[in-house]
């Protein structure tokens, strides 16, 4: 059985859909995430169509269009990819992860006006945000739990919802990084909190539009990131998802795809800046 | 009136005291309420058209409200010292309304090596080796981005920088930020060799502490000096003890009037207390010595009596000097800085109200607790000798060479206005302090080692989308930058073109040359590695807008006008008709006030020396009063001017208003000078002596006050700021100046002139009757009549006296005031009493008329008061009065005529 089997069927056989509120009353935070993971990550091969508004300090905002592309092969290694259609000037720009079944992850760029070749992104921090976003690639992939140590915190019940805390600290750090707000009913994170060296939150990521994608598994519609410090925001709206293997297909995620697969540029001025 | 007015407190003193007190008391509740403002937006011009683009390009590209922390260390390379710099950086975060901290630990790097692109923080984490720090400073000090900005050149110093926001609108938000900084440096002090930090929370710190500690030493300092000053002079302890009194009551007054109106206290209100304490005591000086002279003149040793003689000598001239120095004061509000406008609402205030307490109190002190002698000694002291050593001296050149005298001055005028065309301008807030400084020191530490601490924004605006993509748009800020690097002004720009060819550098590989993206498509995906925030002060977020940070040191006002000027000229010619070119900058605004600083005071002036003139010529009824009374205000500005063109002292807020409150101030001792001459006019035909006796009188409240002042003045060398401290000196030798020009000049033009007071003519005193009676002003008004009364002179004889001798030649005309003469006509055959004259009659005229021996005696039957009108003096006097004249010259015609009448029919008879 391969890793992607073995964590599918522990799911449904460890968090029967509808029971997750009471199975985990208490359950510890690891013991959560895994929970979380193993629902809601069923689907190894996902494809958007998405909308990125970014928002600055003004309110001024600025719009980008872009297919996202993940698939988790049998060995658990995760491929993703944001594929950018526009504004015209960075149409065909693409951000690629890979994050290997040992953990390793590695990124490139691939910049058409730039060259052919993928750029391979070295020594950044898997924190740091991409392409002039408030994300990070781990806040769309999600995290790599071995990473983490989770604590479960006291639960919260916001306007009538059942909340199960988690604080995230990420190995050989002193100070929880994240802290996540799971629905108690689905275990569905709606809310994470990315917290600097003092505790204060310096990001808030939300999800809504939530939505059930069938077998106990929910997807957001939007996602949302908000830099409270800086105080701009990165909102990603899904206008189209697919469930399917054959829209995220291996070799795709190569500079050779990328370069064959080049849409022809199509000035469109509507686009961006609004 | 004004007499009444001075008496107010003597004859209503309950309801006066109870006044007093009641507004003093009302005034102190006003204290706790006075806001400070140390602001730089008070210092800029509330109509300047720059302060809407200067918001808009904030708004738009960011605040420049940022503190530099000087990190400095031989040894800042090592694991030891970056460590220390992480926990600092860290803990500042830390700090309340700090937004952000950008350090060596916040930076970034892109570097390209062989298909691969390293973008990532400077220093994730504390490097653990020496070696590993130092790859870390050379990687640093390769990015073209962070030196000068972040670390010096020579890798010692590095910079950290920190954003802060009042948010919360908090009234002590600087104080705040800056003590709570502060506090954490002060405990990593031990860590670094050098660590202090520069920005606007410190420099409105030192500029609030600098004032309170202005107020607290200055005022003070000023009260004892002046006393001292006074007590030396006067010898009374009750002449050191009046301004106490009124000046203590005006401070408390405008602070009162201060916090209850919100008009703020600023950097030049540090000197307000001591304005009022030196300016307030000068009238306080002329009341004693008017007291005095009450005294002395024999009217017993009644305090009453003695104040009645100074409300009727002083009252007038006490009024005007009151209006003159406010207005010196308030044309100041012409400025349209704001630091300006509220000194001068202050300070003008103080004025008008510490007249208003001289007025109501002086007399109602005095009279209860003044002196009841003359101090016995004023007459021998130093005070008096000296004064009488400066007049005699004075008096060699005036009256064996007054024209020479004239002429000198004249040329010394001339040599120093040309000095004053080359005064320069200066008005940036950090020239406010003294060089040695430690502030001062720190931000030329900053500008030596990183860049200086003065910002201000090129921005070119295309008006459309995305302009900012096109590399031709990011060639021309470059063409910019390249011009600021050939001008060798400023210290450091940064724009997004340092940023694209960073990127481009880095992903070429091309290191060494720092090349434009060369398509709008790579310009845009470059730009995708940079977070927003990183390239918010550099482009608008549609990228229809670039601007170019710029970094300087340059104090001099007039220097830093002339550079942007040139770099305007250039600019615009780059910016061709594609781009809106701007250059805007709280600090440009600031020191672009200086010339319109310059333009206000010259109004302001102006302003004043007319009103002055006008007022002046009012008082006098002679426009030749007015010019006169300007000449010694005149000669001063002129000599201050010149010395601060050759000594290089800048106009700065401080300076600028010298001219115009010393022009307010100098102008009270000549009106003193004349009114005292005019007085002594009016009993004697001999101007020469009228002027000698009228100096020798005002000589020595002329000098003590002006020595007080100069001496009070100079108090404000002890200021925390320079441009008080220049303020003072230069106040105090114009007072100086102004004493010479008065005493010196003034009397060699008044011995030329005859002068008639408003104020005389309006408080004029005779026998109506007789003035109603006489042909001699038939037909005149009684405005008239009063001029011309006072342009003759007022003789009292006894009984017995002789007024007019027979063949004697003489030319006066004399009008009987009250009394009786007869006239007597000497033959050898024996005296003939030819007629007896009552008040109303006039004699003499025929003398008046043409030089001819007198035809009989004429002699006082009983005490006889007359006017006497001499020909010369009345040539002289009258030809700017044609009017008169002319009524005169008729009325005489017809005296003339009847008389021949009377002679005829007496021949018939």
């Amino acid at each position: 059985m391969n890793l992607r089997a073995l964590m599918l069927a522990s799911v449904l056989s460890v968090t029967p859909v509808g029971a997750d509120e009471n199975g985990h009353a208490d359950a510890s935070g690891r013991a959560l995430m895994d929970a979380v993971q193993a629902r809601h990550h069923q689907y190894p091969y996902i494809y958007e169509e998405q909308s990125m508004m970014l928002t600055d300090r003004h309110g001024r905002r600025e719009t980008r269009r872009m297919r996202s592309y993940m698939r988790i092969e049998d060995d658990g290694a995760v491929k993703f990819m944001l594929l950018f259609d526009s504004p015209t000037e960075v149409q065909g720009v693409a951000v690629m992860a890979i994050r290997e079944s040992g953990g390793a992850t590695r990124k490139y760029f691939y910049l058409p006006a730039f060259g052919e070749d993928l750029l391979e992104a070295t020594g950044s921090s898997s924190a740091e945000h991409f392409l002039g976003t408030d994300f990070a690639i781990e806040d769309l992939t999600g995290e790599a739990l071995d990473d983490f140590e989770y604590t479960r915190l006291r639960d919260h019940r916001v306007n009538g919802v059942d909340h199960f805390i988690v604080e995230a600290q990420r190995r050989g750090e002193a100070t929880p990084a994240l802290r996540h707000h799971i629905l108690s009913d689905n275990l569905f994170i709606v809310r994470t909190d990315h917290l600097d060296q003092f505790g204060r939150v310096s990001k808030r990521q939300t999800f809504h539009d939530l939505r059930p994608v069938g077998g106990g598994v929910w997807r957001a519609n939007i996602v949302r990131m908000d830099d409270l410090r800086a105080n701009h925001q990165s909102l990603i709206r899904i206008e189209h998802r697919v469930f399917s293997r054959d829209y995220v297909p291996s070799e795709m995620f190569s500079a050779e795809w990328l370069v064959d697969n080049q849409r022809p540029i199509i000035a469109n001025t509507a686009e961006g800046d609004q | 009136m004004i007499s009444r007015l001075f008496m107010l407190g003597l004859r209503y003193p309950a309801p006066v005291l109870f006044a007093l007190i009641a507004v003093t008391l009302f005034a102190m509740a006003g204290i706790p309420r006075l806001q400070v403002d140390t602001s730089f937006d008070s210092l800029i011009p509330a109509d300047d058209p720059d302060r809407v683009v200067y918001q808009r390009v904030m708004e738009e590209f960011g605040s420049d409200n940022k503190i530099v922390i000087y990190v400095g260390d031989d040894d800042l390379w090592t694991p030891a010292r970056l460590a220390a710099l992480d926990r600092m950086q860290r803990e500042l975060q830390g700090v309340e309304d700090v937004t952000r901290v950008e350090s060596l630990f916040s930076l970034r790097t892109i570097e390209g090596i062989q298909g691969r692109v390293d973008s990532q923080p400077l220093m994730a984490d504390v490097p653990r080796t020496v070696e590993e720090a130092v790859r870390v400073r050379e990687r640093a000090l390769a990015n073209p981005l962070y030196p000068g900005n972040f670390l010096s050149r020579d890798g010692r110093v590095t910079a950290v920088i920190v954003s802060i926001d009042d948010a919360n609108n908090r009234p002590d938000f600087n104080e705040a930020v800056y003590t709570d900084i502060e506090s954490l440096l002060e405990r990593h002090r031990t860590d670094f060799s050098d660590l202090f930090q520069v920005g606007a929370p410190r420099i409105h710190n030192e500029l609030t502490t600098s004032l309170f500690e202005d107020f607290r030493i200055l005022g003070p300092l000023s009260a004892v000096v002046l006393v001292l000053a006074i007590l030396l002079f006067l010898r009374s302890g009750m002449a050191g003890m009046l301004p106490l009194v009124t000046s203590g009551l005006t401070i408390i007054w405008t602070f009162g009037m201060l916090g209850w109106t919100g008009v703020p206290l600023n950097i030049l209100s540090a000197m307000i207390p001591a304005l009022i304490v030196v300016i307030g005591s000068t009238e306080d000086t002329h009341i004693m010595a008017a007291y005095f002279r009450g005294l002395k003149e024999g009217v017993a040793d009644s305090r009453r009596t003695a104040v009645s003689y100074l409300a009727r000598h002083t009252g007038l001239p006490l009024i005007l000097t009151v209006i003159t120095t406010s207005l010196g004061f308030a044309s100041n509000l012409f400025s349209n800085i704001g630091l300006i406008q509220q000194f001068a609402i202050a300070a003008s205030f103080a004025m008008v109200m510490n007249g208003v307490i001289t007025l109501l109190a002086a007399p109602m002190l005095l009279a209860w607790f003044g002196p009841k002698e003359r101090p016995l000694d004023l007459d021998d002291a130093a005070s008096s000798r000296l004064p009488d050593r400066i007049v005699r001296l004075f008096r060699i050149s005036q009256d064996r060479a007054p024209l020479h005298t004239l002429a000198i001055t004249g040329l010394l005028c001339v040599f120093f206005i040309y000095h004053a065309s080359q005064l320069q301008v200066t008005n940036d807030p950090l020239s406010y302090f003294p060089s040695h400084r430690p502030l001062i020191q720190e931000t030329n530490r900053i500008h030596r080692d990183l860049a200086g601490v003065r910002v201000f924004y090129v921005t070119l605006d295309a008006g459309t989308e995305r302009a900012f993509m096109e590399p031709r748009s990011i060639a021309r800020l470059a063409e910019i930058q390249r011009f600021m690097e050939r001008q060798g002004a400023f210290d450091l720009t940064t724009s997004l073109a340092d940023h694209l060819a960073l990127v481009n550098r880095e992903f070429r590989g091309e290191f060494g040359e720092l090349a434009l993206p060369e398509t709008r498509q790579l310009v845009a995906q470059y730009l995708l590695f940079f977070h927003r925030s990183d390239l918010e002060s550099y482009v608008s977020h549609d990228f229809s807008k670039a601007n170019i940070v710029v970094r300087h040191n340059i104090g001099d006002s007039h220097l830093l006008n002339r550079y942007v000027a040139e770099l305007q000229d250039v600019v615009e010619h780059i910016a061709g008709s594609d781009f809106r070119a701007t250059i805007v900058g709280e600090n440009l605004m600031i020191n672009r006030a200086a010339e319109s600083l310059m333009i206000a005071q010259v109004k302001a002036l102006g302003l004043l020396l007319v009103l002055i003139f006008l007022i002046m010529s009012a008082m006098f009824t002679s426009f030749k009063g007015g010019a006169i009374a300007l000449i010694p205000a005149i000669i001063p500005i002129a000599v201050i001017f010149g010395i601060m063109g050759l000594l290089g002292i800048p106009l700065n807020p401080g300076t600028a208003m010298v001219a115009v409150i010393s022009v307010g101030i100098a102008i009270d001792g000549t009106i003193h000078l004349l009114a005292r001459y005019n007085e002594l006019c009016r009993r004697t035909s001999d101007y020469v002596s009228a002027v000698h006796a009228a100096v020798k009188e005002e000589a020595t409240p002329l000098i003590v006050s002006s020595l007080a002042l100069a001496l009070g003045f100079g108090t404000l060398l002890f200021s925390n700021f320079t441009i008080i401290a220049q303020f003072g000196a230069l106040a105090a030798a114009t007072m100086v100046f102004s004493v010479i020009a008065n005493l010196l000049i003034t009397p060699i033009i008044m011995t030329r002139i005859r002068l008639i007071g408003l104020y005389q003519i309006l408080a004029l005193s005779v026998d109506r009757e007789a003035l109603d009676r006489t042909i001699l002003f038939d037909g005149m008004s009684g405005y008239q009549r009063r001029k011309a009364v006072l342009i003759s002179e007022l003789s009292d004889f006894s009984a017995g006296e002789l007024l007019v001798e027979q063949d004697t030649i003489g030319r006066s005309m004399y009008l009987i005031l009250s009394g009786e003469v007869e006239v007597v006509r000497r033959d050898p055959t024996g005296d003939r009493t030819l007629a007896t004259l009552k008040p109303g009659q006039v004699f003499g005229e025929i003398g008046f008329i043409r030089e001819a021996l007198r035809t009989a005696d004429v002699r006082a039957v009983s005490k006889v008061s007359t006017l006497r009108f001499d020909y010369d003096r009345m040539q002289a006097d009258l030809k700017f009065f044609p009017n008169i004249v002319a009524k005169l010259n008729f009325n005489i015609c017809r005296i003339l005529g009847e008389r021949l009448a009377d002679m005829v029919e007496q021949a018939k008879r």
